[in-house]
């Protein structure tokens, strides 16, 4: 993938992250963050400053939809994906109401996770910096 | 020495939801084993409260009740049965009309717009049995009336009635209450469904499918061949949840459609593609036969995409391998749909009342390695019916049967 950033991933349960980031390894993207709950997510956020956070929606303490609100509130340009298991519909409103760029399902084969990205990695990064400088960029 | 959970054990947290949902399950078996009504029922204890100013009419009504094994309180006056009736909370209360200071009736409404539905059932005591009493009676809101001099055994008779109405009520709503709390335990367990069993059930897949696909480096032949049997093994029993997650959302009355216009070939087409690459791998085609015009339906997309999917899936499935199967595109003056017709065994007579029904799975045998859950076109005859569409199946003379969904055509 054209994508030389580095990713954030937000979610409370160990196996999704392992099986998120070998996704995310496999398809080319080596710097990977991994939080395990909201609160933590908001200290590494401010340390690391990644590019772009995969965000799980349902998470004891500190839920998805509030730690996006919280992410917006330390950096409004923020590109954020949130990671839903049920595609709820009223969710997925207000992740976009509070500016989320696009939602991923979890349950999705990885080929769907993949291309999703990608889509969103094109439309929020096209011609600024995170994309692979070492690639062609297309006219 | 004993085997600890050490803190670096990961994720507990799933198995605690499961231990969670075996303990509603074993809740829920408890109420539905537990006897909800005997076969004769038992007022021995119940609670009267007598209200009369006639000390021997008190007498003679407290003699025969306690004779029958009830409980019972007196009062002499309306404003005493009032205080009497705060502290004893009775079952049942026989209540004097003519009394010095707040009449009968009085007291009624009185009680009854203090302890509104949960106030006791009244029975009126009159010395004349005039019809414009007994009016009054039930107009103050009692519930039947006892004339004097009393029979024994009509105030016997009458009051076991009236308690045993009570009782059942009591259990009624009993019954109704432990059948919503059995409800939203079941609630729980699907939710606890979806989220401790689809999670971890689409990572092992994901996972599988990332190693199978060597995101850890090349894997051996045996290894793959395991491998791929760890997908192929959690991609059905993520098929499975999600097909009985389906059914209980549809059974619930959760499901919930987002109808757009949507032209029918845009439903069928993108499937059909799809579904081309699976078949390849048993060398069936499936083709798409397109009609000059282009009906529009109001469906909601993904719901019918369900729809399609499943039943090209099942063409596919009963197919003998290399057959062709044919989807077509259908309209008339008031419906546009869909009919996919496949080659394999068709549907015996004798199983038809089954094919759409929960777990209906019939004789007929996959001819590819296929799993099938029974669910698949029970959910597809649900969606459809809730479009305010129709799904039947009729064999082709021959060899093979045709599904066909049809759906009221967009204004």
């Amino acid at each position: 993938m054209n994508f030389s950033g580095s990713i954030m991933l937000v979610d409370d349960e160990a196996h999704i992250r392992k099986f998120i980031s070998l996704l995310l390894r496999h398809l080319g993207i080596d710097r990977i963050i991994e939080a395990s709950n909201g609160s933590l997510a908001l200290e590494l956020y401010k340390k690391e400053q990644p590019d772009l956070v995969m965000l799980d929606v349902n998470m004891p303490v500190m839920d998805g939809l509030e730690t996006l609100r919280a992410l917006k509130a330390i950096n409004p340009d923020c590109v954020v994906i949130m990671l839903t298991s049920l595609a709820n519909r009223q969710t997925i409103d207000q992740a976009a109401a509070l500016g989320a760029a696009n939602y991923i399902r979890k349950d999705a084969p990885p080929e769907e996770i993949g291309r999703a990205l990608s889509e969103t990695i094109e439309s929020c990064f096209e011609g600024d910096e995170p994309l692979d400088s070492t690639q062609p960029s297309p006219p | 020495m004993r085997c600890r959970r050490t803190p670096a054990d990961p994720e507990p947290e799933y198995f605690s939801g499961l231990l969670a949902l075996a303990a509603d399950n074993w809740l829920l078996n408890a109420i539905m084993a537990e006897p909800q009504t005997s076969p004769s029922i038992d007022l021995t204890g119940r609670r009267i409260l007598a209200v009369d100013d006639d000390r021997i009419n008190l007498r003679i009504i407290g003699g025969i009740l306690r004779h029958e094994g009830y409980e019972i309180a007196e009062a002499a006056s309306g404003e005493q049965a009032l205080e009497v009736y705060a502290e004893f909370h009775p079952n049942l209360v026989l209540l004097d009309v003519m009394m010095p200071g707040i009449d009968g009736f009085a007291t009624c409404r009185t009680l009854k717009t203090t302890y509104g539905d949960k106030c006791a059932p009244v029975i009126f005591v009159t010395a004349k049995s005039e019809a414009d009493d007994v009016v009054m009676g039930f107009d103050a809101g009692g519930v039947d009336y006892l004339t004097k001099p009393f029979r024994p055994k009509e105030v016997v008779a009458r009051i076991r009635t009236h308690l045993s109405n009570q009782q059942l009520v009591e259990q009624q709503k009993l019954l109704v209450d432990q059948l919503s709390k059995a409800n939203a335990a079941k609630d729980r367990f699907l939710g606890m469904c979806a989220h401790d069993l689809r999670n971890p059930l689409s990572s092992i897949r994901g996972l599988a499918e990332l190693m199978a696909e060597d995101a850890l480096g090349a894997l051996s032949g045996e290894q793959l061949e395991i491998v791929q049997t760890i997908h192929g093994a959690s991609q059905s029993m993520l098929q499975l949840v999600n097909e009985l997650l389906d059914v209980a959302t549809i059974e619930a009355g959760h499901l919930k459609l987002q109808r757009e216009p949507t032209r029918v070939v845009d439903i069928v087409e993108k499937a059909v593609h799809l579904s081309n690459i699976e078949a390849a791998k048993k060398g069936t085609r499936i083709e798409l036969v397109r009609l000059a015009t282009n009906p529009v339906v109001d469906v909601d997309r993904n719901k019918m995409r369900q729809v399609v999917d499943n039943l090209i899936s099942n063409a596919l499935k009963y197919s003998p391998r290399g057959s062709v199967i044919t989807v077509l595109i259908l309209s008339d003056d008031t419906t546009a749909g869909f009919a996919v017709r496949d080659t394999g065994p068709g549907i015996p007579e004798s199983e038809r009342h089954k094919l759409f029904k929960d777990y209906g799975r019939l004789s007929a045998v996959p001819t590819g390695d296929e799993k099938s859950t029974g669910l698949g076109l029970a959910i597809c005859r649900k969606i459809v019916e809730a479009h305010d569409g129709t799904i039947g199946v009729e064999n082709i003379p021959g060899r093979g049967c045709e599904f066909v969904v049809r759906l009221p055509l967009s204004r």
